[in-house]
């Protein structure tokens, strides 16, 4: 008996086993496999820290806290800024919880930012292994990006075939497997791995992908990394390719102005330019002029635009057509960041384009201004047959949720009452929050509740908002689920993000209601002390003494309040976040420079070759500028040859290219050897560089 | 209160202010940001800043829509404890304002409300704009943070840095053409302390019967005030100038309940001033 039972046990692990596959895995460098396997996260950093560690280095003018956890391996650290104003990173890489100064990591300043490289040990289920996390601080801000992921390798055997499996950590919290970590395979076996957040080679945890026929999904992940089992699955259609050269998928609609059913296929033979727009989008609608110009310009020569409306006011986006004259076709159906055809093209940032030529093929993505024009205009004048993709997809990243939402999981509400529910809504990320509503839904018949709106929430911001739910008489006792939606978005530089998140919560009818769902609100402190101020105008001798003592009794059990609420740690995490738009510290954004079609059209005809010298220095904030308007030079002409110096280290040449002058450098410069001409800083730098290379050809 | 003499009345306040100063520059000992509110206008994004700025903090709650029972208890402690004492013997800014008062002179009074203004246009463009726009246009910021992180490499000289440089370079000039010039017409926190200045236990006291109206207390003022006539007026930053100043001894400075004698204190704008004034000079 004991024995067939054993092998009953040996015959379904077998059989289980052979519908799993275990895929090893080891650590690659994500230089290896594309900048998607190594995410970066903003990681907030505090005045303090909500653990005893002792802090031994050198002292600080300027010190934030932060606490890592990779795993159950928690690493304290420290971000200082010396009196010299050299920022200085000290991690307790031995938790140890002191942090000592021979702790100090070695990094590197870019322009605008440091950035540390440090190895450390994740801890996870008694398994440690090795996780290598980059630390870049934009300067003066308040928080540093954690640049991680410890990307895994490994191959899937199908069908005779290998294909490449990449595992990454893109929580960065040193566990494989939870929720924001992705994968990417390599389905078309082809060497290359699309895993940027729109690629069609990039999946979600729980995502399944499909090698041939068969799809299959991660059945299970090793914590550490190590492995991953691979589990057979229903079939999913594979995700197609957006990437220029490929087709683009087709789809059906019907157009929001008059209602007509409309394919993209429908539009064949006509240059065709997919733009998903929203009306609260600031870039999109900064660029809508841009588009109208070319609309206007180049439809009767068979150009066409499809709108892909991410609104979900109607009634805002038909007045906004209207105003604006858009007579293109629109598609719109209400659900934002879930509409139909954006979920489809893997939209996760608006504006987002896509132009195909004449036989439906994408051409290009994201374009605009005036290379759009010039792109249009190149695939009108094309043959019919379509020459090979020549731009290779633009990374974006997926929408990620900044707002968090703390409420009480069941609230006590009696029929025939208004309850009063607060909801406290915290943005955990360095960008602003626009447009916030918070709405109960799947609420019980003839129970209501107000939506509330928020006009913005600040980076790190917190606000309470009180929503008021009423249940009529006779609604039945027992406890009904409902849930919280919250919608808003976000933009990161020119790309924006429409999010909605849910909680869930109960509803409990016949239950009184509790005291976490009455925020404690002593207001009636604050008009006392209101009333006291009018007062103090007032009263003479000894009523004013009277009322002096008075004021400060309420003044004390104010601060009490104030303390209880947690708001004198609320002052002080607002008093560590520098306001760096106050004080004249910017963010460093890389600028491009827009050449214009003048400027393209005299690179062009450049005969002779030129050689231009971009003199720079690692503290200059405007010479990535300079550098990048030689570089698009050179870009646009092969006769343009660029050579970067470093003018701190090559004194010399700075010195004979006027450049170092009476022991003070200038830069940024531009140095044409051809002429011994050099121009200095980036006014108007466009024309007079173009002056200075056409010079070079006389 | 005995009569205190004038040199250990100016060592007090010399080394009170030295206190104001040093808790605005605790940082260099590497105490980061605590939770205390600095009791005058000092910008918490200074690099050894430990303490938060309460004006930037208003404007942060506002931001919030937090209903603010820290700040508010805290500040009205400031007020009801010091007053405006805070101004002439602890705010750093108004240490500076001290050392470039070298003309003390009474000008333009009517100005003294608009300090009220500045206050209320904080706190409405903070909840219109969702900004700290007055953070954008604070001398003091520009003293104590744009400069400060200009100097470490990390501000630009940008049109934020130049706004600053602006204001606190019109402020300065302002300073040395009319005494305590901040203080007495722009800085918003001093605005909130005199609040409830009146009702403060600090404060100056007027024996009437020594009193001769000789006005010699009035010159002596920074903030342009004729103490015999105005005593702690909301105006008053309670330095004592006219204490030293006075040869009859009829003035005094220390903690007193409110409603003693010789405590009164008298509108400084207004009808009621007005007609206390026209009164005052029959």
């Amino acid at each position: 008996m004991k024995r067939s039972f054993v092998i009953f046990l040996l015959a379904l692990g077998v059989a289980l086993s052979s519908s799993a596959q275990e895929i090893r895995l080891t650590p690659v460098d994500p230089q290896a496999v594309g900048d998607w396997a190594k995410p970066a996260l903003p990681f907030r950093l505090h005045p303090t820290l909500d653990r005893d560690v002792d802090y031994q280095g050198p002292a600080l003018p300027m010190r934030l806290w932060g606490d890592l956890s990779l795993g159950s391996a928690r690493y304290a650290l420290v971000l200082g800024v010396s009196k010299t104003g050299a920022p200085g990173l000290w991690l307790d890489q031995n938790r140890d919880d002191a942090i000592t100064g021979d702790e100090l990591l070695s990094g590197e300043r870019g322009d605008g930012y440091y950035l540390w490289q440090v190895e450390l040990t994740a801890e996870v289920d008694g398994e440690s292994y090795t996780y290598p996390l980059g630390l870049l601080w934009p300067e003066g801000r308040g928080y540093i990006y954690l640049i991680g992921g410890a990307p895994r390798i490994g191959t899937i055997n199908s069908d005779g075939q290998g294909h490449t499996l990449v595992l990454v950590d893109g929580d960065i919290n040193g566990v494989f497997g939870t929720e924001g970590d992705f994968y990417a395979v390599d389905v078309d076996a082809d060497g290359t791995i699309y895993g940027d957040a729109d690629g069609h080679e990039h999946f979600a945890i729980d995502e399944a992908f499909t090698l041939g026929e068969r799809s299959f999904r991660l059945a299970q992940v090793s914590p550490a990394g190590s492995w991953v089992r691979l589990e057979q699955t229903e079939y999913v259609p594979p995700k197609l390719p957006l990437t220029p050269g490929h087709p683009a998928p087709d789809f059906t609609f019907t157009t929001l102005r008059d209602g007509r059913r409309l394919s993209l296929s429908d539009f064949q033979g006509k240059v065709v330019l997919l733009d998903f727009w929203a009306t609260w989008c600031e870039p999109c609608m900064a660029e809508l002029p841009n588009v109208k110009e070319i609309y206007k310009k180049y439809h009767d020569r068979g150009f066409e635009i499809i709108g892909i409306s991410l609104d979900t006011n109607e009634s805002a986006l038909r007045s906004e057509l209207q105003k604006q004259g858009i007579t293109w076709p629109q598609y719109y159906d209400g659900k934002g960041w879930d509409n139909q055809i954006a979920a489809l093209y893997r939209v996760f940032a608006i504006p987002a384009t896509f132009l195909l030529d004449r036989e439906g093929i994408i051409r290009y993505r994201d374009l605009r201004g005036e290379e759009l024009a010039d792109k249009v205009a190149e695939l009108l004048a094309e043959p019919e047959e379509a020459p090979p993709p020549s731009k290779p997809p633009s990374v974006t990243a997926p929408p990620e949720s900044i707002l968090e939402l703390t409420l009480p999981s069941e609230v006590g509400l009696m029929p025939g009452e208004e309850t009063e529910v607060s909801v406290q809504v915290e943005n955990t990320s360095p960008y602003l929050a626009e447009e916030i509503t918070l709405r109960l839904a799947e609420l019980p018949e003839g129970v209501t509740a107000e939506p509330k709106t928020i006009a913005n929430l600040p980076a790190f911001g917190q606000r309470s908002v009180t929503l008021t739910i009423h249940v009529p008489e006779g609604t039945p006792q027992g406890n009904y689920p409902a849930k919280l939606v919250l919608t808003y978005h976000y933009c990161i530089g020119e790309s924006c993000f429409q999010m909605s998140d849910e909680a869930e919560l109960t509803l409990a009818v016949g239950k009184e209601p509790t005291a976490a769902s009455r925020p404690w609100n002593p207001w009636w402190l604050l008009v006392l002390l209101g009333v006291g101020v009018a007062l103090a105008w007032l009263v003479l001798g000894k009523g004013a003494s009277a009322l002096g003592i008075a004021l400060m009794l309420v003044a004390g059990a104010a601060v009490g309040v104030g303390v209880y609420l947690g708001q004198a740690r609320q002052a002080q995490l607002i008093g560590a976040v520098l306001c760096t738009s106050c004080v004249g510290i910017e963010e460093g954004r890389p600028e491009v420079p827009q050449v214009s079609a003048a400027t393209r059209e005299a690179l062009a005809q450049l005969s002779r070759p030129v050689k231009l010298v971009v003199f720079h220095t690692p503290w200059c904030h405007s010479c990535p500028f300079a550098i990048a308007m030689a570089q698009e030079f050179a870009r646009l002409s092969p006769n343009i040859d660029v050579e970067l110096v470093d003018a701190e280290k090559n004194l010399d040449r700075a010195e004979a290219a006027g450049v170092y002058r009476s022991g003070r450098l200038i830069v940024p410069a531009i140095f044409a050897p051809a002429t011994g001409q050099v121009i200095f800083g980036t006014r108007d730098l466009e024309a007079r560089l173009l002056d200075l290379v056409l010079k070079c050809q006389k | 209160m005995p009569k205190v003499s004038k040199r250990r009345l100016h060592l007090f306040r010399r080394g009170s202010q030295s206190l104001g100063l040093l808790l605005g520059i605790l940082g260099f000992t590497g105490i980061g940001m605590t939770h205390l509110i600095f009791p005058g206008l000092h910008c918490y994004a200074c690099p050894l800043a430990v303490t938060v700025c309460p004006i930037g903090l208003m404007q942060n709650l506002i931001i919030n829509g937090t209903v603010p029972f820290y700040w508010m208890g805290i500040v009205a402690l400031y007020g009801l404890v010091l007053g405006r004492g805070f101004c002439g013997w602890f705010c750093p800014f108004g240490t500076l304002n001290d050392l470039l008062s070298f003309r003390k002179v009474r000008f333009l009074r009517a100005l003294s409300p608009l300090k009220f203004l500045i206050l209320l246009g904080t706190a409405v463009a903070a909840w219109r704009f969702g900004d700290t726009m007055f953070c954008k246009l604070c001398p003091v910021g520009g003293l104590e943070a744009s400069l400060p992180y200009l100097g470490l490499g990390i501000a630009e000289l940008n049109t934020p840095f130049w706004v600053h440089m602006g204001t606190l370079g019109g402020t300065l000039l302002g300073m040395v053409l009319i005494s305590r010039f901040w203080c007495r017409y722009l800085c918003p926190m001093g605005a909130l302390l005199s609040l409830l200045s009146r009702v403060s236990l600090f404060g100056l006291r007027l024996k009437a019967d020594r009193c001769t109206g000789c006005g010699v207390c009035a010159s002596a003022c920074p903030m342009g005030l004729k103490p015999y006539q105005e005593i702690n007026s909301t105006d008053c930053i309670k330095c004592g100038e006219c204490v030293t100043a006075c040869k009859e001894g009829a003035l005094s400075i220390g903690f007193y309940l409110p409603g003693r004698e010789g405590r009164v204190p008298v509108r400084t704008s207004g009808l009621a001033s007005r007609l206390n004034r026209v009164f005052a000079r029959k």
